[in-house]
């Protein structure tokens, strides 16, 4: 044994716990996975290998699942953007700079902290409860209150203000990109005589547009892969009229309440081919609004 | 030095990787001789306290034997229960609802009891009905530890003031419903809540002389849509002019408090008489137990066992399991801690000497019940595997009926299309 093959092993020796891991408890289950996709499996019964019946029933016999990919697509194209927007705005405001801007930064990340909890969601039921503080809020402005639990759209957007207050980590991230720009380029732009929007559209978003990019894929798979506040609100229901029945929601009632795991199984697999799929249209698009700085444009 | 040092981390290895897969307590005997039984039930803390109560009894009596205890609440319960049961590592004695008992003991999870029947379980003092609750093909997969019946439980005296009478007579039909729900509504005040989807409809099949679903569990139950569209358009017509709450309304009721009859702003309630004691207390006012509207009414009602207690088929201790359940159902003493909260005792022997110890709420759903007896129709067999998402489909449906988005005729085909294929796997 020479020494670079013995440095090596002490390297795999050290990494070996994480490749154990990987393989037992990551690509192990999800070959399993990709397996019982194909058969009727009732978790007590062996699997009966079915074909691609599932993948079909999935599209063509099954209005609950064409429900939760609709609501699943108005949550994540209603939220994420919105979201962005919020967390870009709050990192302009924060990037200003004042005394305190340590503690505000703090107390704007808390929220995604804590935002994905059970608890959040059991004050948020609360919140928009039908005499909670959020329709006071509209009564006293002269509107009229809003049933958030009784109307679907109005449930999914309840869920969709959720997702928009958990801005901290996309914010932060937006702070760091906007840190990053030079303050000459700016300076440079008053010399000539651009207001506050030029500015905005011609140096910081392009300079941002990379931190933007990551951003957009990071908060779109996380948006499609929602589950607690949706499973808290609605008490595991998805209701009312499957309004808030997010796909991962149905996914976990079709294997856990219904016991068709080969069918849940599908469904977990159509969702990684949805989520690269977007993924992948995201990523090409880049090409024609992401600048980076090595390009020299 | 480096050669010892990975022999250390090699060794902590192992240790932590043996300690990882080191079996947890088994169910076979112990050490001194025991029989050890697991059991496992979900409920309240009232329940979990009494139930611990009546284990130790029964250990007192029977020093050979030791009960170690699981439970969980319902949600918790069928979470644990499913992977345990797929890997035959059930616990000895395991609390069923008759939701689940068929998938349980289709995928050869649960042990026949007949054997045992006479043996070390005596049904000397139950009727035959009961026992064969827990009937799924030709095998008993559970004992049946009570009995709930459907009612309406309704507050008189608001009754009385809305000039609908001093009380609601055995024998009222849907056509009574129909006009005293006018008489409150115009007062402004709800008749009822509303009726849960496929309790109460399973009950107006029956009361026709169907059934929600096929005996053997591979379709519907019913070959008449128009029954479907007759009840479901009854209960959108209820919404209609103001005798039942609004869908939107009802999703704020997340409590039996919030229930517009304990606020005075509704009659009464359709619902299990074992929620009958509940609603009594947090109400705090008189409250009466009526039947069912007809016609049919006897059809249409069956004793529903409340839950079932089931042996594992991987227990290796199926005669003392067996021995314990003789216990519970049959013990007098253990019966006045358990006081009917796992529905109405199915040994007569037990209901007599519980008559003075129960509180009078109690013993108006005792009384109830025993109408029940002699005035219902035996259940039939349980439901089958795949009901559970055919309740929430029908109360989807529902749902969409009560917003006006569907109608009941375009509801029924739908139910029908998708309950069949949910069934016929």
């Amino acid at each position: 044994m020479n020494a670079r093959v013995r440095s090596n092993l002490w390297g795999y020796f050290f990494i070996g716990p994480f490749i154990i891991g990987f393989l037992a408890f990551t690509i192990v289950p999800m070959l399993a996975s990709l397996y019982f996709s194909f058969t009727s499996y009732g978790l007590f019964d062996s699997p009966k290998w079915i074909g691609f019946e599932n993948y079909i029933k999935m599209f063509t016999e099954d209005p609950r699942y064409i429900q939760s990919l609709k609501v699943t697509f108005i949550y994540v194209l209603g939220g994420v953007p919105l979201r962005l927007a919020f967390a870009l705005l709050v990192a302009m405001l924060l990037n200003a700079g004042s005394r305190a801007v340590g503690w505000y930064r703090t107390l704007y990340y808390l929220p995604s902290l804590i935002g994905g909890s059970v608890a959040v969601a059991i004050m948020w039921r609360n919140i928009f409860g039908d005499d909670g503080i959020v329709n006071l809020a509209l009564e006293s402005v002269g509107l009229d209150a809003i049933r958030w639990f009784g109307e679907p759209t109005a449930a999914l957007w309840m869920l969709i203000f959720l997702s928009i207050w958990q801005f901290g980590s996309s914010m932060l991230i937006f702070l760091a990109g906007l840190k990053s720009i030079p303050a000459s380029f700016y300076e440079a732009a008053s010399v000539d005589g651009a207001n506050f929007i030029q500015k905005f559209f011609r140096i910081t978003l392009p300079m941002l547009s990379p931190v933007l990019l990551f951003n957009i894929i990071m908060q779109t798979i996380s948006a499609f892969m929602t589950f607690v506040p949706a499973f808290i609100i609605s008490k595991g229901t998805g209701g009312p009229l499957d309004g808030t029945l997010l796909y991962s929601l149905y996914l976990f009632k079709q294997g856990f309440e219904y016991f068709n795991m080969g069918y849940a199984s599908a469904m977990a697999w159509v969702m990684l081919l949805i989520v690269a799929a977007l993924t992948g249209i995201i990523f090409w698009t880049s090409k024609y609004w992401v600048h980076y700085e090595s390009e020299g444009k | 030095m480096r050669r010892k040092s990975l022999l250390l981390v090699l060794g902590m290895m192992m240790v932590l990787l043996l300690a990882a897969c080191s079996n947890e307590g088994s169910s076979s005997g112990s050490d001194d001789g025991k029989v050890k039984l697991r059991i496992a039930w979900w409920g309240d803390q009232p329940r979990n306290d009494y139930t611990t109560k009546v284990i130790e009894m029964y250990e007192e009596q029977n020093p050979d034997v030791e009960i170690e205890a699981e439970y969980a609440s319902w949600d918790d319960y069928w979470q644990k229960l499913s992977p345990q049961a797929a890997a035959n590592e059930l616990p000895d004695i395991v609390q069923m609802d008759v939701s689940y008992l068929a998938q349980y003991a289709q995928g050869n999870k649960l042990a026949d009891l007949t054997p045992f029947l006479g043996e070390q379980i005596d049904t000397s003092n139950m009727t035959e009905d009961y026992v064969n609750g827990g009937k799924i093909n030709d095998g008993i997969y559970g004992m049946n530890t009570g009995v709930n019946a459907v009612g309406f439980h309704y507050d008189p005296e608001l009754l009385e003031e809305l000039g609908l009478g001093s009380e609601i007579a055995e024998g009222w039909t849907w056509e009574d419903y129909r006009s005293m729900s006018d008489k409150a509504a115009a007062q402004g005040v709800y008749f009822d809540t509303h009726l849960k989807p496929d309790v109460f409809f399973d009950y107006y099949l029956r009361s026709n002389g169907a059934r929600l679903y096929a005996e053997d569990g591979s379709g519907l139950g019913y070959e008449d849509d128009q029954l479907f569209v007759e009840f479901f358009g009854m209960i959108a017509e209820q919404v209609d002019k103001g005798a039942t709450p609004t869908p939107d309304v009802l999703a704020q009721v997340t409590g039996i408090e919030d229930d517009p009859v304990v606020k005075g702003e509704g009659v009464g309630i359709f619902q299990w008489s074992n929620q009958f004691v509940g609603l009594k207390q947090v109400a705090g006012k008189p409250l009466e137990i009526a039947p069912m509207p007809g016609p049919g009414t006897s059809e249409g009602l069956y004793l529903k066992p409340s839950m079932f207690f089931s042996v594992s088929q991987n227990s290796q201790h199926k005669e003392a399991a067996a021995d314990f359940l003789d216990f519970f159902m049959n013990d007098v003493e253990a019966n006045k801690l358990i006081l009917g909260d796992r529905g109405v005792p199915g040994s007569s022997e037990v209901k007599d000497a519980l008559k003075n110890e129960v509180s009078e709420a109690q013993q108006q759903v005792f009384e109830y019940v025993e109408w029940a007896e002699t005035n219902s129709s035996p259940m039939g067999a349980p439901d089958p595997a795949g009901a559970g998402e055919v309740i929430e489909l029908l109360d989807t449906l529902a749902e969409q009926i009560s917003y006006g988005q569907l109608s009941p005729e375009d509801a029924a085909k739908s139910f029908r299309s998708q309950a069949e294929g949910m069934l016929g796997q």
